[in-house]
C-alpha cells in the first residue's frame, strides 16, 4: 500500500520526520518496505502566465518564453511547444530540489537566460506525462504558491501490510492506525451530497448467488456530465498511490478505494440491460475484459452481469461492455462485499491480479459498504457532476454486527512478558476503534466490525503489545533446564561432514529435483518411477532425485564448463523413493494426508503413517570426484581422481565395509564396487561409466560413491587394546599370481590364517610387466609380526613360510626369489 | 716428519742439557748418519718441512730449512763433530730461564698455528706434528730421561706444560672449527621459507551449514534437542494443523510444490513442530533444521532455500522468553555486541507475531553506505511469535496451561549476510568457485 504523506495528513496531524514516521509505523504496526520521492522536494513553485511564447532563435527543439510571476517576468526556455501566451502554468524556481535530487539552476540554454521551469505532470508529480506542460485553469491565482492548490512535492511510504489487516489498504485506516500509535486524533470526512437525480430502482438487483456475495448495494447517479476528467489534486493523489488516472468517474471510484479499503465498480446505467443480477459464471460462458483480453468462465467464478450478459467478473475486472467512457452521462454505483477466498481462487485461475481483487481476497468489511457508498456518490455529485438518486438497492440479508472479546490483564502480562496496565490496555484498544469496559483486571472489548481479525483475547492482546512497544519487553530465558543434544545419528551426519570436509571435499547443497532424463541417462529408468512434482518451475525441475548422483554430476559439469581444473564435492542429503499406499488403502491416504486422521484404514489395517505418505525418505551421502582432485605442487605430484582414491573415503566413511565388484548400470564395469557391511548394501563406489559421462557433459570420468548414511561410522568408539613393548618384526613378501587373484582375496586369506603373531598385513606394491610372465602380477605384501616377547628368526621365518604355503595352495602364489 | 734443522736445534738444546760426551756421540752419530745423507731426499724432506713450516713461522722457518738444506749439502762430519764440541761446550753454560723461554717461544707459535688452522682436518695434522709420537715435544720428552736428574722435574715440567697448552690449545679450535663448519652447514642447508608447504588437503563445509551448525549448537547448549522431519510432507502437516486451512490466503503467500494428491514438498520447516508437539508432552525445547521449498526463483528466491524453526513450550513462557532467547543466538552468530529489536508482524501459527531485527554486525548503524544492511543500521533476521492457542489446541496441548514461542529464520540468508554473498542462488549450484571459500 503506497501511502501519500500528504493525503494522510488530512486524516491525522503528525510532527514527525519521514524517518521517525517510518519507524514509528514499523515498530508498532507494519514493515514499510520503502520510501519514495515525487515532484519537488523542496523549493518554490508559482503559478505563472505566459506572456510570450516563441521558437528559441538557435534551436529548433527549444522554446523560448516570458512568464509573469506576478509583477515579475522572466525569461524561460521551454522544451514543449504547448504554453501560450494567456497560459497558466507552474514555473519552479532556481535552487530547488527535484525528486531526484538534483538542484534546479539558473542556466543557459543556446545562449538564451532561463529563469527556472515550467513544469510537466511528471515532473510535478501529478502524473506520468510528461508530453507537455501542464496547463492551470482560471482558479490559479497568478503569482500564487501553487502550494496553495495542491502539494508540489511528496514523500510516499510503501507499506507491506500483513494479509490480516485489510483495513490498512486504505487511507483512513493506516490514519487510523497511526492516531492510534501516537495516540492522538484522527477525522473522518463526512459526506453531504444533494439528492434528487433518476431514481436506482429503475433497474433491478437480483443476487442469485449469495454465498459469495454477502451484500451488494447499487445507486444510481444520472445526469453525469460526460467526458470530465477528475480535478487535479484528486488525480494527483491517485497517481502518488500507484494508480492511473482514467476518467472523472473511474477516478471518483479509484479515490474512494484508495482512502477506504472498498472497491468500488462504475456502470454506465446505459448500457445496462434490465438490472444487475450477481450470479456465478455459465459453462461456455466468455467475456472479454478492459485489457482486451477473452476469458472463459466458470461456475467457481462470480459474474456481476445485467440480464442478458456478463459485465464484470466480479471483484477482480470488468469487461468492456458497460464501462463508463467519454459519453456516459447515467452511471449505476456497486459497492459491494465478495467472498474473499473465492476472489482469490478467481485470480489465480485468470492469473489476474487487480486492485480490487487484491483488497477483496484478504476479505473485507461488508459494514464498509455504506460509507464507500455515500463518499463516492459525494464526489461524483462534485465532478464531473450529476444527480444521485435518493435511494440504493441493497442486498445485504444478513448484517454482520460487533462481537464482544473479553481479555484478561493477568494473560496479556503472561504472554507479553512485561506489567501491562489495565487503563492504558482500554486507551490503546479504544483507540483502535473499540468500545472497552473495564471490570476487576478483564476488559471487555466490542470490536469494530473493520477489526475482523480481533475475535480472540489473544488477537486484543497482540494489539496492545505492539501499540505499547515492544521495546518494552525484556529480554530473559526460560528457566527450564533439560537435557538437550544431539541424537547419534546426527553426531554421525556431522562427523561424516567434518571428515569429508577433513580430507579435502566440498560440502555442497543441490537441489533435489532434476529434468525428466536423470534416470534414463543414468540407465535406471527401467521400471522405476520417482515422485515427480505436479508443478514444477520447469521440465528441468520435475522429477525427484532418486540418488545424490545427477546433481552432483551436473555440479561437476558445470564446474568443467566453468574452467575449474577438478575437485571433489560431497553432499549430505535425502533421495526420493515412491512408496505407494498399500492396494485399497489410496482413499484413506489422502484423507490422512489432508486431515492428519488415520480413522478410514478400516478395523483390520494397522494405522501407520509412512505407509500412507507415498515417499520414501533415504538420507545418503554422496560425493563425486572428478580431474585433478589435488593440484600438483613443487614438492608433490598432483592427484587425479581415480577409482581408489573415492575407495579411500569410503573406507574412512565405512571402516568395516567389504567391495565386491558391482553392476550399477551407470558405473565403469570393471571399475566399480558394491558397498557391503555385513552382508548388507550400503552403497557403491565406481568410475563413471565412459558414456554416462558424456551425457552429463563431462569431458572424462569422475569417480563417484554414495552410501546410506545409517551405515557410516564415521568416528567409531574407540576401544583400548593392550599392547607389549616388544617391537614388531617386519617382513616382506612378494609372491606372483594370475592377474585375476584379487589382492583382498589374499589379505582375506592371509589373515584367516589366525596367526598367534601376525598383527599387520598389507599390499605394498603390485606389479605387472616384462619381470613377471604374462598374465601374471607380482604383488609385494608386507607383514608385522609381534609375540609376547623378541621373536626369533625360527618363528619369524616359519610363520612367513606358513603364509607363503597358504598363499600358494589358495591362490597358485609363486614367491618370487629375489 | 723429520726436520733437520729443527733437529739440529734440539740437539743443540739437548746438548746444553745433557752431558757433553753424551752429547758428543749424539753429535757424531748425527754427524755420521749426516755423510750419508741424500741430498735430494733431504731437500725433499726440506720442502715438506718448510711446507709445515708455513703454519708456524713460514718465513723463518723455511729460511732456516733452506739454509739447514744448504749447509747439510755439504756437511762434513768434523765440521759437525766441531760444530756439536763448541755447542756442548755452550751447552753447558746454557741458561735454563732460556731453555724456558725457548720452550714457551715455541708453544707460542705452535698456538698461533693452531690458532690459524681451518679446518678440523688439518688441526688434526697439526695435533700429530705437535703431540704425535713422532713430534718434538715428544722427543723431549724421551730426551728428558737422559737428563740430569735435578734436571728432569723443570724441563719434564716445561715439556708436559707445552703439551697441556697444546692440548688445550687444540680443543678450543676444534670447538671454534666445530662451530663454524655447523654453521656453514646449516647455512647450506637453508631452504627458501618463501615456497608453500606440503598441501595437506582442504576441503569446506556449506556456508548455510555453517550457519545451521552455529545456530544448531547454540540451542543445543540451552536444552533444545534437534527434530527432523520429511521433506515430502502431507497438505495437513505443512496447512492445516498451522491454522492455515484449505482456501486461506496464506496458502498463497507461500507458493507451494505440489505431488501426489495431498502431498507437498514442506514451505517451512513448521510442521516437524507438529510431528514433535504430537508426539510428546510438553515441555518441548526443539530446532528443527531443513531444506523447505517454494516455487519461486529469482535473484533473492530459490525453489529450495534451508529453514531453522525452533519452538518452546513449557509453563509461563512469554514473549520476553523468545527475545532474550533470540538475542542470544544472535550475539551467538553475529558476534557479541549485536542489539535486536522486534516489530510486529503476521505468521498464521503465532499470536502476537513479531519480526527479529539484528542491528547491523558490520557498521552498527554507523554507516549510511553500508553494504550489508544498505543503511538502515538493522538487519531482517527472523520471524517469530507466541504459538498461536489454536495451534496448542490442535496438537492436544492446554493453552491455558502452556504457552510458548517459535521462532523461524533463513541460515541462507543470514549466511549470505555474514559472509558478504550477494546472489542466493550460488548457494545451490555446487560451484567450486563459491564452496571453496567457506
Amino acid at each position: 500500500m503506497r501511502v501519500p504523506l500528504s493525503w494522510l495528513r488530512e486524516y491525522v496531524d503528525f510532527d514527525l520526520s519521514v524517518d521517525e514516521l517510518v519507524e514509528a509505523i514499523s515498530l508498532h504496526s507494519q514493515e514499510v518496505d520503502g520510501v519514495h520521492r515525487l515532484g519537488v522536494l523542496d523549493g518554490e513553485v508559482v503559478v505563472g502566465e505566459v506572456v510570450e511564447f516563441g521558437q528559441h532563435p538557435n534551436a529548433d527543439r527549444l522554446f523560448v518564453a516570458k512568464v509573469d510571476l506576478g509583477g515579475r517576468e522572466v525569461q524561460i526556455v521551454a522544451g514543449a511547444p504547448n504554453p501560450y501566451p494567456g497560459a497558466r502554468v507552474p514555473v519552479v524556481l532556481p535552487g530547488s530540489v527535484m525528486d531526484d535530487g538534483t538542484k534546479l539552476k539558473k542556466a543557459k540554454l543556446r545562449g538564451l537566460e532561463s529563469n527556472g521551469m515550467m513544469m510537466s505532470e511528471r515532473e510535478l508529480g501529478v502524473s506520468n506525462d510528461h508530453g507537455g506542460i501542464l496547463l492551470l485553469d482560471e482558479s490559479h491565482e497568478v503569482g500564487c504558491p501553487v502550494l496553495d492548490y495542491f502539494p508540489v512535492g511528496e514523500t510516499v511510504l510503501e507499506l507491506d501490510v500483513n494479509p490480516n489487516r485489510p483495513d490498512l489498504w486504505g487511507m483512513i485506516g493506516i490514519a487510523r492506525e497511526l492516531a492510534a500509535i501516537l495516540r492522538t486524533d484522527f477525522r473522518i470526512p463526512e459526506p453531504s451530497f444533494e439528492t434528487g437525480g433518476a431514481p436506482t430502482d429503475e433497474y433491478g438487483l437480483r443476487v442469485e448467488a449469495e454465498d459469495l456475495c454477502s451484500r451488494y448495494d447499487l445507486r444510481r447517479v444520472s445526469n453525469v456530465v460526460p467526458g470530465k476528467r477528475a480535478p487535479l489534486a484528486m488525480r494527483r493523489r491517485i497517481f502518488s498511490a500507484g494508480m492511473r488516472s482514467i476518467n472523472a468517474v473511474v477516478d471518483a471510484t479509484n479515490y474512494v478505494m484508495l482512502e477506504t479499503g472498498q472497491p468500488i465498480h462504475a456502470f454506465d446505467a446505459e448500457k445496462v440491460r434490465g438490472g444487475i443480477v450477481v450470479r456465478r459464471g455459465r459453462p461456455d460462458e466468455r467475456i472479454t475484459l478492459l485489457d482486451g483480453s477473452t476469458r472463459d468462465l466458470s461456475p467457481e467464478m462470480l459474474v456481476i452481469s445485467d440480464e442478458e450478459r456478463g459485465l464484470v467478473i466480479a471483484g477482480v475486472m470488468g469487461a468492456e461492455d458497460a464501462e463508463v467512457g467519454e459519453e456516459t452521462t447515467d452511471v449505476l454505483i456497486e459497492v459491494a462485499n465478495f467472498e474473499g477466498r473465492n476472489i482469490l481462487k478467481t485470480s489465480q485461475k485468470l492469473g489476474l491480479r487487480t486492485d480490487a481483487s487484491g483488497r477483496y481476497e484478504r476479505g473485507l468489511d461488508p459494514n464498509m459498504v455504506d460509507y464507500a457508498m455515500r463518499r463516492v456518490t459525494e464526489l461524483l455529485t462534485r465532478n464531473p457532476g450529476g444527480e444521485a438518486a435518493a435511494g440504493t438497492l441493497s442486498h445485504y440479508p444478513e448484517p454482520v454486527r460487533s462481537w464482544e472479546v473479553p481479555m484478561r490483564i493477568e494473560r496479556a502480562e503472561l504472554l507479553l512478558g512485561v506489567p501491562v496496565e489495565e487503563d492504558e490496555a482500554a486507551e490503546r484498544l479504544e483507540s483502535l476503534g473499540c468500545e472497552v469496559s473495564v471490570e476487576g483486571g478483564r476488559l471487555s472489548a466490542i470490536v469494530p466490525t473493520f477489526r475482523r481479525d480481533l475475535w480472540r483475547e489473544v488477537d486484543l492482546i497482540e494489539e496492545v503489545g505492539r501499540l505499547n512497544g515492544l521495546d518494552r519487553v525484556p529480554e530473559e530465558l526460560p528457566k527450564t533446564s533439560l537435557p538437550g543434544g544431539l541424537t547419534s545419528a546426527q553426531q554421525k551426519v556431522r562427523a561424516v561432514r567434518r571428515l569429508l570436509a577433513d580430507i579435502g571435499l566440498a560440502e555442497a547443497v543441490t537441489y533435489p529435483f532434476g529434468p525428466d532424463r536423470w534416470l534414463k541417462d543414468l540407465g535406471l529408468d527401467d521400471g522405476h518411477e520417482p515422485p515427480r512434482l505436479a508443478n514444477p518451475l520447469s521440465a528441468q525441475a520435475r522429477e525427484m532425485r532418486s540418488t545424490l548422483l545427477p546433481s552432483l554430476l551436473d555440479a561437476a559439469a558445470r564446474n568443467e564448463a566453468f574452467g575449474v581444473e577438478g575437485g571433489a564435492i560431497f553432499e549430505v542429503g535425502r533421495v526420493f523413493e515412491a512408496s505407494p499406499p498399500p492396494e485399497g488403502l489410496r482413499e484413506a491416504a489422502i484423507h490422512f494426508r489432508f486431515t492428519g486422521e488415520m480413522d478410514r484404514l478400516g478395523p483390520e489395517v494397522e494405522p501407520n503413517a509412512a505407509s500412507l505418505m507415498g515417499v520414501e525418505e533415504i538420507s545418503r551421502v554422496g560425493g563425486v570426484l572428478a580431474g585433478t582432485i589435488r593440484a600438483a605442487a613443487w614438492n608433490a605430484p598432483e592427484r587425479r581422481a581415480g577409482f581408489f582414491e573415492a575407495k579411500g573415503i569410503v573406507e574412512r566413511l565405512i571402516p568395516g565395509a567389504s567391495f565386491a565388484p558391482g553392476v550399477k548400470p551407470f558405473l565403469h564395469p570393471g571399475r566399480s564396487a558394491v558397498v557391503y557391511v555385513g552382508d548388507a548394501v550400503a552403497g557403491w563406489v565406481g568410475e563413471l561409466d565412459p558414456d554416462v559421462a558424456e551425457k552429463f557433459d563431462l569431458s572424462s570420468s569422475p569417480t563417484a560413491f554414495e552410501l546410506d548414511l545409517a551405515f557410516c561410522e564415521p568416528d567409531t568408539a574407540p576401544r583400548f587394546e593392550p599392547f607389549t613393548n616388544v617391537p614388531a618384526v617386519s617382513r616382506d613378501l612378494a609372491v606372483v599370481v594370475d592377474n585375476a587373484v584379487p589382492a583382498g582375496d589374499m589379505l582375506a586369506t592371509v589373515r584367516a590364517l589366525g596367526s598367534p603373531v601376525l598383527v599387520g598385513a598389507r599390499v605394498f606394491d603390485v606389479y605387472e610387466g616384462s619381470q613377471v610372465p604374462e598374465g601374471k602380477k607380482s604383488v609385494a605384501l608386507r607383514f608385522a609380526l609381534r609375540g609376547e616377547e623378541t621373536l626369533t628368526d625360527e618363528v619369524v621365518n616359519a610363520e612367513l613360510g606358513r603364509i607363503a604355503e597358504r598363499l600358494r595352495e589358495a591362490f597358485g602364489a609363486e614367491v618370487r626369489s629375489g | 716428519m723429520y726436520d733437520p734443522s729443527q733437529m739440529a736445534r734440539f740437539a743443540r738444546e739437548a746438548a746444553r742439557l745433557a752431558d757433553a760426551s753424551k752429547f758428543a756421540e749424539q753429535a757424531r752419530r748425527a754427524a755420521e748418519a749426516a755423510k750419508h745423507l741424500d741430498a735430494s731426499k733431504f731437500a725433499e724432506q726440506a720442502r715438506r718441512a718448510a711446507e709445515a713450516a708455513k703454519h708456524l713461522d713460514v718465513s723463518k722457518f723455511a729460511e732456516r730449512a733452506r739454509r739447514a738444506a744448504e749447509a747439510a749439502k755439504h756437511l762434513d762430519a768434523s765440521k759437525f763433530a766441531e760444530q756439536a764440541r763448541r755447542a756442548a761446550e755452550a751447552a753447558s753454560r746454557v741458561d735454563r730461564e732460556q731453555v724456558v723461554a725457548e720452550a714457551s717461544r715455541f708453544t707460542e707459535q705452535a698456538q698461533a698455528a693452531i690458532r690459524a688452522a681451518k679446518n678440523l682436518a688439518e688441526l688434526e695434522r697439526l695435533r700429530i706434528e705437535y703431540l704425535g709420537r713422532s713430534s718434538q715435544l715428544t722427543e723431549v720428552k724421551k730426551l728428558v730421561r737422559e737428563l740430569p736428574v735435578e734436571a728432569r722435574p723443570e724441563v719434564g715440567g716445561v715439556a708436559n706444560r707445552a703439551s697441556r697448552d697444546l692440548e688445550d690449545a687444540i680443543k678450543v679450535r676444534a670447538e671454534e672449527l666445530a662451530f663454524i663448519e655447523r654453521e656453514a652447514r646449516l647455512r647450506a642447508e637453508a631452504v627458501d621459507v618463501t615456497l608453500p608447504g606440503v598441501p595437506y588437503p582442504k576441503g569446506s563445509l556449506h556456508p548455510s551449514m555453517r550457519v545451521v551448525d552455529e545456530v544448531v549448537d547454540f540451542f543445543v547448549g540451552l536444552g533444545y534437542r534437534v527434530a527432523e522431519g520429511p521433506e515430502v510432507e502431507t497438505d495437513y502437516y505443512n496447512f492445516t494443523a498451522l491454522n492455515i486451512p484449505p482456501g486461506h490466503p496464506a496458502r498463497t503467500m507461500q507458493d507451494t510444490f505440489f505431488l501426489d494428491e495431498g502431498l507437498v514438498l514442506r514451505t517451512h520447516t513448521s510442521p516437524v513442530q507438529i510431528r514433535t508437539m504430537l508426539s510428546q508432552e510438553p515441555p518441548v525445547y526443539v530446532v528443527c533444521p531443513g531444506r523447505t521449498y517454494r516455487r519461486d526463483s529469482d535473484p533473492t528466491h530459490t525453489p529450495m532455500f534451508n529453514q531453522i524453526e525452533g519452538l518452546a513450550v513449557d509453563r509461563g513462557i512469554t514473549l520476553s522468553h523468545l527475545k532474550g532467547t533470540l538475542a542470544a543466538m544472535a550475539r551467538h552468530v553475529f558476534g557479541e555486541d549485536v542489539k535486536v529489536r522486534l516489530r510486529p508482524s503476521y505468521f498464521q501459527f503465532t499470536e502476537p507475531s513479531v519480526e527479529l531485527d539484528v542491528s547491523c554486525f558490520v557498521c552498527g548503524g554507523s554507516d549510511p553506505k553500508c553494504k550489508v544492511c544498505k543503511g538502515a543500521g538493522w538487519l531482517e533476521m527472523l520471524g517469530a511469535g507466541m504459538v498461536d492457542p489454536a495451534v496448542l489446541e490442535e496438537v492436544g496441548y492446554d493453552p491455558e496451561e502452556y504457552t510458548g514461542f517459535a521462532f523461524g529464520m533463513g541460515p541462507d540468508r543470514m549466511a549470505m549476510a555474514k559472509y558478504g554473498v550477494a546472489d542466493l542462488r550460488l548457494f545451490f549450484e555446487g560451484d567450486l568457485r563459491f564452496l571453496r571459500q567457506f
